[in-house]
């Protein structure tokens, strides 16, 4: 087998959400020697950024891009400890930090943002739900974070996102750190008043912005 | 009348928002409204009230996230019984016996496997304890609501008919707009969602949430054609907007009504309002399903 061949099979295992297939052919890397780095951009990475595609165009749903991310999840649980052997690492497309606001504890569209910006390279820091609002802002402080990702499903937590923004300005981050939210009330209307610097509608969207983001960093 | 009767009657007027409802009557953030029924039952017969006064034909009890599974989430587990029996209550002191009373099933909150690992059995035993205890209490019909994934709409739907058998049992779903047409969170379609509904056996199958009037009356005319059964239509007042603290929505109601009329001309049995609707959207729409 071509390392080319082995890129387009790994890239199949996480467009079809297969866990065996991601960890079998992750494994098959190691095996074969190939360029990790490349397998994880032109393999595995191809796969989850066709899953986005999909989700745009209508064709993908939630179960796939949750069996996607999975997918990728599992390759990277097979390739991580080997590059770190190795000494080598992927290129972090960014720090974010991401939650549910306080009072608010649904967190699903949240925990597949957070997947799938790791997928494409981000380190995420995943608060969970129902965090503390300074919670966001001091870890974003303390872990370098370029994005805090706000969720709230709940309109009467959405007030939160903007009291997020006061603070970051109170603590002169405004600029360095940018703000992302969304969830099922959240509009990109709301966004631009309270001053993030983007919205997403989905997963897709929110690393869209993300990736947008770190390009202009 | 049974609820049953009374569609093939006339076009069935549902009621609005309660959620946004029990906020607007000072509901703390993030409290689910469920703990109402034991905390501040007045407020919540109110809001019935202000339905049944504005026309509407059935009110629906104030157990949306009543299951177990969904009360756990906010240590009230052990107070399922009580939450659910009150809730009734309050819905019948405001109804009368000349309105229809309807427990109120919303989502488990969880998925099941790919998207989560929630047990499929589990769920159906939580829905069925459901109903149970808002029939025993008094409720003359379940309407479930807000179904992300027909899998999860289906084992309600099993539930109630097990629980409250003899009630009639409504399921709506949410369904979002897409590049490729409507589809609900998990990709089902509306007309494939309400044909398999029906041949499970619901009585009446709709839509409800996630969007406002006007995208619902797009994808109306694919659900009333592909059942027999009456279908329920239940819109947002359009999408919600922050204004400082404050929750606002800015459709009117008039408009509102004039896109659920629209609905039951091409076929609509039963229709309501869901998030930031209120009396006055109920009204609207009494005043004009009188006019027809």
């Amino acid at each position: 087998m071509t390392p080319e061949e082995l890129f387009e099979s790994q890239k199949k295992a996480v467009l079809n959400g297969d866990k065996e297939a991601a960890r079998e052919t992750a494994r098959q890397a190691l095996e074969m020697k190939v360029d990790l780095l490349k397998s994880i951009e032109n393999g595995f990475g191809a796969g989850i950024r066709e899953v986005g595609d999909l989700w745009e165009q209508g064709e993908y749903f939630l179960p796939e891009l949750v069996q996607g991310a999975d997918a990728m999840k599992a390759a990277m649980e097979v390739i991580q400890p080997e590059l770190k052997a190795r000494q080598q690492s992927r290129k972090v497309e960014g720090v974010v930090v991401i939650g549910t606001v306080e009072g608010d504890i649904h967190d699903i569209g949240k925990t597949l943002v957070a997947t799938f910006l790791e997928a494409n390279g981000f380190k995420v820091f995943d608060l969970g739900k129902d965090v503390p609002l300074t919670q966001f802002v001091d870890t974003a402080e303390n872990e370098g974070a370029s994005i805090i990702c706000l969720s709230s499903l709940l309109t009467t937590t959405m007030t939160g996102h903007g009291r997020v923004v006061e603070m970051l300005k109170e603590k002169r981050l405004y600029g360095k750190v940018s703000v992302l939210v969304g969830g099922a009330p959240v509009t990109p209307e709301f966004a631009k008043e309270i001053g993030a610097h983007g919205y997403g509608a989905n997963a897709v969207e929110a690393l869209n912005q993300a990736v947008k983001i770190m390009e202009a960093v | 009348m049974s609820l049953q009767d009374l569609v093939k009657a006339k076009t069935v007027l549902l009621d609005g928002a309660m959620g946004t409802a029990l906020m607007k009557r000072g509901l703390p953030p993030g409290m689910p409204g469920e703990r109402w029924n034991l905390e501040n039952p007045e407020a919540v017969r109110d809001v019935h009230a202000a339905y049944i006064g504005a026309g509407s034909d059935v009110v629906q009890t104030n157990t949306f996230g009543g299951t177990t599974l969904r009360l756990a989430s906010h240590g009230l587990e052990n107070r399922f019984e009580e939450i659910n029996r009150e809730a009734v209550r309050v819905a019948r002191e405001a109804a009368g016996d000349d309105h229809i009373v309807a427990g109120n099933l919303g989502p488990s909150g969880l998925f099941m496997p790919p998207v989560g690992e929630a047990d499929p059995g589990a769920l159906e035993e939580a829905f069925t304890a459901q109903a149970e205890v808002l029939a025993r209490a008094g409720a003359e019909a379940i309407f479930i609501e807000t179904m992300l994934d027909l899998e999860e709409a289906l084992l309600a739907l099993r539930g109630a008919k097990k629980g409250a058998p003899g009630l009639a049992v409504s399921v709506c779903m949410i369904f979002e707009k897409k590049k490729k047409g409507f589809f609900s969170p998990m990709g089902n379609r509306p007309a494939d969602s309400a044909k398999r509904l029906a041949d499970e056996g619901a009585d009446l199958v709709g839509a409800n949430c996630s969007m406002g009037s006007v995208e619902m009356l797009e994808m109306a005319s694919d659900m009333i054609s592909a059942v027999e059964i009456p279908v329920v239509m239940k819109p947002n007042a359009g999408l919600p907007e922050t204004k400082g603290t404050e929750v606002v929505y800015r459709q009117e109601p008039d408009d509102f009504a004039k896109d659920l009329l629209a609905m039951v001309k091409m076929g609509a049995r039963a229709v309501g309002g869901c998030c930031g609707t209120d009396e006055r959207f109920i009204g609207a729409l009494r005043t004009g399903l009188d006019a027809l």
